[in-house]
């Protein structure tokens, strides 16, 4: 199964990414720099996005790589059903597009935040979390803009249609003020699309794929992601 | 600027006068940051050699052969001056400069510290330089992907007027991918590419080498601005440029911009250059020659290139969209010659433009005498108060509030965060590394000398304590002005304290930096930091051995303290804060009794005896052990009657910083086995207690929870930045 890993100007989690992915049976991920347009995307049966300063973060994070030819095919891949997993600005580009609803905000502390943390996985099955339903992982993240906003009525859509698989909580899976990282709305770390196929999260999944970094809670979420793509 | 004897120099080599393009380009090369002409001629005192040594001192990057195929590389630069007045941009320049260096070597750079040092930040200003260097380091460490690993905060006055910012990159590269810097073949073609060339950082490096004036604003233009994204195409860029094995050499555009970039690839290759400055890319029109040649704009680099590849690194270069100018060639005449529109701007032999400085006389003061005496000393009225005075100090406390800012995790080898002993990142041939660096500045303003060699055995145990062999240092050297000689005493005092270390531990000193005029003239009157010699040592551990923290991990442990404690209070934390000063001899430097503690614990390491461990340095016994519980859930129950050595008051006991100490957490099972290590190596030892369920840290004569004590170790910092 092909996974295209995208790259965009500025992008720095690909390799990170590719390397967790390749940790994983079945899957095979390969590296598309955006510049190689819709070209790209021809084999990619599923899509990662993953974290970094596309552009510079110019503008506004994700903004400039949103309007980029490939995210064409990304569009077309997500309409089609296929697994898009958006990590840290891939999140961000994923929300700057519309293929998910709301807006990372600069976190509450103005400050960039780099940390493990702890997450509540939902109770509701996804094609992402299967396996996980309600169990508390540890991730870490790393970004300035992770406070996620959106309006009151995509807020209830999100949570009557049980679209939000991962909430800051603490080591017990209590949540509040003191473990929401960012400000974020809910306590939300990540949001999938109404279809159930395009996740977007702030922590880094490919940042806990290995005993040695102190945390495989991650690479369950990509393994589901590669299980996913057929 | 150049000085009179210097510019006869110049005038008599050339028999001529020296255009205004030379002239400027002298001025750089020959500035002490450039030139290190009051620093280079102690450097014999280090230890630089050594079989694991590949690249030492004198390139952009230390290479270190770590076995399996695979060399780590070290760069440690300051970038004190720029930060100081502009320290959001000065602090990203720092970082993008020795990200630079690592990778003109060829490396791939894994991992970055820095080691800061600011007034009081109860002082706003002072508050207000922190924010906005962490601020630098952080978004220019992020966007380019480079994961900090490893620093060092100190806060002290004699800073106010000039902060430090001190800089580390780390690397690894395949040997057979190492790039030189040097260009040594004539016809090959001189690619720049990376950014365009603008006004930015124009002799950036003689504002760095004079001390600051009352109006620092007049400097700003000396200052360049960092670009993380253009840096990152550059990496990226190089990479592929590398793993083709395209280039014949690279030099990365440092301080001295051009002049030093292609001036030191001739010299190292034994050639000339002839350089076309209309070839520059440029992002200001009306610059002129003599700027283009010295400007320091950021992320540049210089490459080498035999024609026959010349069409494949173009190819590749556009297709990354970076900018690029074949701006010259090697040349066999010795000469620098630089060309505008095909006039001659510069006609320099290179032997007098890169070392061909005269060599300025130095007078070595003599550094003020101190005593032994502790007639100062009183012990404390209210134990309690005074060790969470200590905890809450800006100098001991938490400083999670400035790493939690930069990412500590990207590309995915960080073993170990920020906030333990040392930083651990994992090698490709699956080794793991340690960084670490120290620096007691109080130790060697007190005495250089010593106060560097202790400062150093910080930085060794701090390595030692998590179970990893140190194999390399890298340093960086801040003092005053060398014209002085009350201020070049103290550097050369220092230099004599590091070589000690180096040779007594057989830890080779593979790259460095000097960073000298760190004074100001305010008022007339001057400020002088105190002497910084930061050290940065890297350690590696034994296949398959997971580094051991310090936070306490069980209960009903012992805790044992390992070495004496001897009454060495002058100098220590406990000295400022309960006098507001230090002063009197510091703690000695025993290189005898440091090894015999560093076996102690190595050996136990080896065996696994030991669950978790901290060295004891700065704040001493209490702070050390404070540190341990405050990561875990733990508390613990001392009995301080039988602690060896001859510290003989609680206070003492507790505070003396005297080195060559660790604490190890051990369980009861291994006791014996411990203590047998113990004698065979001939160190000292006391059981200090026991680790408790309880969070409560109970002293004997007083206690305290450790939730009050979390309280004012978390906010130290924090109140003066939120």
């Amino acid at each position: 199964m092909t996974i295209a890993v995208l790259r965009f100007p500025g992008t720095n989690n690909e390799n990170d990414v590719l390397r967790a992915l390749s940790l994983i049976n079945g899957a095979n991920p390969i590296l598309v720099p955006s510049r190689k347009g819709l070209a790209g995307l021809e084999e990619a049966d599923a899509i990662v996005i993953p974290g970094g300063f596309s552009y510079g973060d110019y503008l506004r994070a994700g903004a400039v790589a949103s309007v980029e030819t490939i995210t064409e095919g990304v569009r077309d891949l997500a309409e089609d059903g296929k697994p898009v997993l958006g990590i840290c600005n891939g999140f961000q580009i994923l929300t700057e597009m519309g293929l998910l609803p709301g807006v990372l905000l600069p976190n509450k502390s103005a400050r960039f935040i780099c940390k493990w943390v702890y997450l509540k996985v939902s109770d509701h099955p996804t094609m992402f979390t299967e396996g996980m339903e309600g169990s508390i992982i540890r991730v870490p993240i790393a970004h300035a803009e992770g406070n996620y906003y959106c309006s009151e009525e995509e807020r209830e859509s999100l949570k009557d249609e049980l679209r939000i698989p991962f909430q800051y909580c603490n080591a017990s899976g209590e949540s509040g003020l003191a473990y929401n990282p960012n400000g974020s709305l809910d306590n939300i770390a990540g949001i999938i699309n109404q279809k159930g196929n395009v996740l977007g999260m702030m922590p880094h999944p490919e940042r806990a794929s290995r005993a040695v970094l102190g945390s495989t809670d991650g690479l369950a979420i990509l393994e589901n992601f590669v299980r996913a793509t057929k | 600027m150049i000085t009179k004897e210097e510019m006869e120099h110049a005038r008599t080599v050339l028999d001529r006068e020296p255009t205004e393009t030379e002239l400027g380009m002298l001025d750089v090369l020959w500035s002490e940051h450039c030139s290190y002409k009051s620093s280079k001629r102690w450097f014999y005192l280090f230890k630089t050699k050594d079989d694991s040594v590949a690249l030492g001192i004198g390139e952009g990057a230390g290479l270190v052969d770590i076995g399996d195929g695979y060399f780590a590389g070290v760069a440690m630069e300051s970038h004190n001056h720029p930060s100081q007045i502009d320290p959001y941009n000065g602090a990203a320049t720092g970082v993008g400069g020795i990200i630079r260096d690592v990778i003109s070597q060829g490396c791939k750079a894994v991992g970055l510290m820095n080691c800061l040092r600011f007034g009081h930040p109860s002082k706003p200003h002072n508050a207000y330089l922190l924010e906005n260097v962490v601020r630098g380091i952080s978004e220019y460490g992020n966007s380019v992907g480079i994961p900090v690993v490893g620093g060092e905060l100190e806060f002290d006055d004699s800073y106010t007027d000039n902060c430090l910012v001190n800089v580390v990159c780390v690397g690894w590269v395949k040997p057979e991918l190492v790039v030189r810097s040097s260009a040594k073949t004539p016809g090959h073609y001189l690619v720049m590419f990376g950014s365009t060339t603008g006004r930015d950082g124009i002799a950036g490096v003689s504002f760095a080498s004079e001390t600051f004036s009352d109006d620092e604003e007049e400097n700003r233009g000396a200052v360049q601005i960092g670009d993380p994204l253009s840096k990152k195409i550059v990496i990226d860029t190089l990479q592929e440029l590398i793993e083709e094995r395209l280039l014949d050499g690279l030099q990365d555009f440092g301080g001295g911009g051009m002049t030093s970039a292609a001036g030191e690839l001739a010299k190292a290759g034994g050639t000339g250059v002839e350089i076309d400055l209309d070839k520059v890319p440029l992002r200001e029109v009306d610059i002129k020659p003599s700027e283009i040649i010295i400007s320091e704009s950021q992320e540049r680099m210089l490459a080498v290139v035999a024609p026959e590849n010349l069409d494949r690194v173009v190819l590749l270069l556009e297709k990354n969209g970076t900018p690029y100018g074949i701006i010259g060639k090697v040349t066999n005449d010795g000469h620098y010659t630089a060309k505008w529109y095909g006039e001659v701007q510069a006609h320099l032999p290179i032997n007098l433009l890169v070392e061909g400085f005269p060599v300025p006389e130095r007078i070595e003061g003599k550094v003020p005498a101190q005593t032994e005496s502790m007639a100062w000393f009183k012990e404390p009225e209210n134990y309690k108060k005074i060790l969470l005075d200590m905890l809450g100090s800006v100098n001991l406390c938490d400083r999670s509030w400035v790493y939690s800012q930069y990412d500590q995790h990207v590309q995915s080898n960080t073993v170990v965060d920020l906030g333990e002993n040392s930083g651990v990142l994992e090698f490709p041939n699956g080794r793991k590394l340690a960084f670490t660096s120290d620096c007691n500045s109080f130790w060697c303003l007190l005495d250089p000398q010593q106060g560097t060699a202790n400062s150093a055995c910080e930085s060794l145990r701090n390595l030692v304590a998590m179970g990893a062999t140190p194999i390399f240092i890298a340093d960086c050297l801040n003092f005053g002005n060398p014209e002085r000689p009350e201020s070049y005493c103290q550097f050369v005092e220092s230099v004599r304290g590091l070589g000690r270390f180096s040779n007594d531990f057989e830890i080779p000193i593979v790259g460095g930096n000097v960073s000298l005029y760190n004074e100001a003239e305010i008022e007339g009157e001057i400020k002088r930091i105190n002497p910084t010699p930061q050290i940065m040592v890297a350690g590696i551990f034994e296949k398959g051995f997971t580094p051991v923290r310090r936070n306490l991990v069980s209960p009903w442990a012992n805790i044992f303290l390992i070495g004496d404690t001897l009454p060495e209070l002058n100098g220590s934390e406990f000295q400022r804060i309960t006098t507001g000063q230090v002063k009197g001899f510091p703690p000695k430097y025993r290189p005898e009794v440091e090894k015999r503690s560093m076996r102690v614990i190595k050996e136990a390491h080896q065996k696994g005896l030991i669950r978790s461990c901290n060295n004891v340095g700065r704040g001493g016994l209490a702070v050390a052990l404070m540190k341990m519980a405050l990561r875990s859930e733990y508390g613990f129950k001392l009995n301080l009657d039988y602690i060896p050595g001859a510290a003989n008051s609680l206070a003492q006991k507790l505070y003396s910083e005297t080195s060559g100490r660790y604490l190890a957490e051990v369980t009861e099972s291994n006791q014996a086995d411990f203590l047998e290590i113990v004698e065979k190596h001939e160190s000292s030892v006391c059981e200090l207690g026991l680790t408790n369920k309880e969070p409560v840290a109970d002293f004997g004569a007083f206690s305290l929870t450790m939730d009050e004590a979390r309280e004012v170790f978390s906010n130290g910092l924090k109140q003066f930045m939120e």
